[in-house]
């Protein structure tokens, strides 16, 4: 059944009925438990991926990845990264996959990265969280363009670790990125989910003096509500 | 992956009551005399005006103390339509057609907004909206994974918002079987079943012409790229292949759709609504699985099991002192509670934590039947334990350039 549905991704072209591949999700669930089994399953779906099949049949195995990927199949997807066309569910495996090698293809991608993708790059870096290094997101923090800074200050909050904050403390926003809506409401937010985190730990003095700083950089009502019901709970 | 941060949620005291921040309304509002004066009016916009949008767009076009100043659909033609009806309810041409919620989101005179998109734009809205600091009315189902719900709540409290979904049927249409389990009739309550399906499944249609109307692209949004098919992105009630609400990528079908109502249902019958199970049990009788969600307190919501009824309580039937029946706040339904907690503040009776806390069950039912096992949830760590690959399909990757 599974040769089947490899064979079938050849011509798995927009409109095949998904049944026709449907063996490779079976097995993705039958495997569980049995190391042998995953490893060349995933072995296969790795190396499909590198041929030329069409669009709808690589995102099939990507969402396979998904499930069961390892660093194995990180080469695979790695290589699919810049791919204007591929390179979100690329992500959608790697974003899943807990091994560090998952972390160094997508941090080594975003450098030569046209914008857009460079922005779903550092989104999925802060979607991992804890244990990504946060240079990279400063540097995007930094970036003269907005959207990236904004992508940075996002990703740098939904991490928000200390390295987050002393980041987004020391961050060198462009004088004119400051005067966009978008990245001051970003930054402001990572502020804050820094902070909650902080508080989550029992850091009640460091958090109250996050918000503190977010009640006098946050020009917005909503960020200056938030700073003060921080600061109430940090107390 | 990522921690959560309920623990700080469980100490701002937001999640109890109320939110202690008054509605900051402008007095930008047009009126006539027998309404409330502007500046005691929520100024409102809609997102997401075909078939359920349409019927929120006229519950809060029709209510004295809304003025409705914006207008948003990828469909042009839902968009205008929206336009035209606003305007002539107030007999002026005011209100803004937007092609881009994130306008609607970014304009000062804006207090709230209410949301009707495909399920795959909900979280995406919300914490934006929250963001810029608008009370959010929210079609269900409210989120589209586990790990968005978290998320939701978070960003929720943190900007001290009001965040309302949007079941109208777990108040009206359960009544009798929520009347005797508050009232102790029922006696101890140890399980409740619901049916519901199905799940959703993939989606591999052919392509077709993007109608000229439509703005593709900020239909798919967040999701993965797929070429435009009419049966994709219909708005229809069908689970069974003709709608968004069919396919994995926008929707849970008919489990997380109607699910909503009867997960809701249920939870609020065997009030569970704060908690989330912390198990999914996998179950088979004569060939057929099905799913108990197993909850700390002992409540069992079972899904689908064979032989018995659609919201049949587990009883002892020893009758016990009853409790009251919690209620909509002001007047007009699920619409009208949400306005009136845009006022006083309060916890909407669709609160975003019991919406998400609803949505956690079917989310975790079709993990386990995805996976064929069973599974044990730690609602604190929103996490699963022991199943690093179950923990993998809490999130989705967004496609660029839309993060939360």
């Amino acid at each position: 059944m599974l040769d089947q549905a490899l064979e079938s991704l050849k011509t798995y072209e927009w409109g095949v009925d998904p049944k026709a591949v449907q063996a490779i999700q079976d097995t993705v669930v039958a495997t569980h438990g049995d190391a042998a089994a995953r490893k060349s399953l995933e072995g296969q779906l790795a190396a499909a991926l590198g041929t030329d099949i069409p669009r709808a049949a690589k995102d099939t195995l990507c969402r396979a990845l998904k499930t069961i990927g390892t660093a194995h199949s990180v080469p695979a997807l790695a290589k699919l990264l810049h791919d204007e066309q591929l390179s979100h569910m690329a992500r959608h495996a790697l974003e899943a996959n807990d091994s560090p090698e998952a972390v160094k293809a997508l941090i080594g991608a975003i450098d030569q990265a046209p914008k857009k993708i460079k922005i779903g790059i550092i989104s999925s870096l802060g979607a991992r969280g804890e244990g990504v290094p946060v240079a990279p997101l400063a540097k995007a923090l930094s970036d003269k363009d907005a959207d990236i800074s904004t992508a940075g200050a996002l990703a740098l909050g939904a991490i928000g670790s200390a390295d987050a904050v002393k980041t987004l403390r020391s961050a060198k926003v462009t004088d004119a990125n400051w005067a966009n809506p978008s990245v001051k409401i970003a930054v402001c937010d990572a502020m804050l989910q820094c902070a909650e985190n902080m508080l989550a730990h029992g850091k009640k003095a460091d958090a109250k003096a996050i918000y503190g700083m977010v009640l006098k950089i946050g020009t917005t009502k909503a960020a200056k509500i938030a700073a003060e019901l921080g600061l109430k709970a940090s107390a | 992956m990522k921690t959560t941060r309920r623990k700080f949620l469980s100490t701002t005291g937001t999640a109890t009551a109320a939110f202690g921040f008054p509605a900051i309304i402008p007095a930008s509002a047009l009126g006539n005399a027998d309404r409330p004066a502007p500046s005691n009016r929520i100024v409102m916009g809609g997102i997401g005006i075909g078939n359920m949008g349409r019927g929120d767009h006229g519950a809060f076009l029709g209510k004295k103390d809304v003025q409705y100043v914006a207008i948003c659909d990828v469909r042009k033609g839902a968009m205008n339509q929206g336009k035209a009806k606003t305007d002539a309810k107030y007999g002026n041409k005011d209100c803004k057609a937007h092609d881009d919620y994130r306008e609607i989101l970014s304009r000062d005179d804006i207090d709230a907004v209410h949301i009707a998109t495909p399920d795959h734009w909900h979280a995406q809205m919300i914490i934006e909206a929250c963001r810029h600091g608008k009370d959010v009315f929210c079609q269900k189902p409210e989120s589209l994974t586990l790990g968005e719900g978290s998320l939701m709540v978070e960003t929720a409290r943190r900007y001290g918002r009001v965040v309302s979904g949007g079941s109208q049927r777990v108040l009206q249409d359960y009544k009798g079987t929520v009347i005797r389990c508050w009232n102790g009739s029922y006696g101890k309550i140890s399980s409740i079943n619901v049916n519901v399906g199905p799940m959703s499944k993939p989606c591999n249609l052919p392509p077709e012409n993007v109608p000229g109307d439509m703005n593709w692209e900020m239909w798919l949004g967040p999701a993965p790229w797929a070429p435009y098919n009419g049966k994709r992105c219909s708005g229809s009630f069908s689970t069974s292949g003709n709608s968004w609400r069919s396919y994995i990528d926008y929707s849970g079908g008919g489990m997380t759709d109607w699910g909503a109502h009867h997960f809701g249902g249920a939870t609020f019958a065997v009030d569970v609504r704060d908690l989330q199970p912390n198990e999914a049990v996998l179950g088979e009788i004569d060939g057929k699985k099905f799913v108990s969600l197993k909850y700390p307190n002992g409540i069992e919501i079972t899904h689908n099991k064979p032989g018995v009824g659609q919201m049949h309580v587990g009883r002892d039937n020893v009758e016990r002192a009853g409790k009251e029946v919690p209620k909509y706040a002001g007047s007009g339904g699920i619409s009208g509670d949400f306005i009136d907690c845009v006022k006083t503040r309060n916890k909407p009776f669709r609160d975003i934590e019991y919406a998400i806390n609803t949505m956690a069950v079917p989310h975790l039912a079709t993990i386990a039947y995805k996976l064929n096992r069973s599974l044990k949830w730690d609602a604190g760590k929103q996490a699963f334990i022991g199943d690093a690959e179950a923990d993998r399909l809490r999130h989705r990757a967004r496609r660029e350039p839309w993060q939360i």
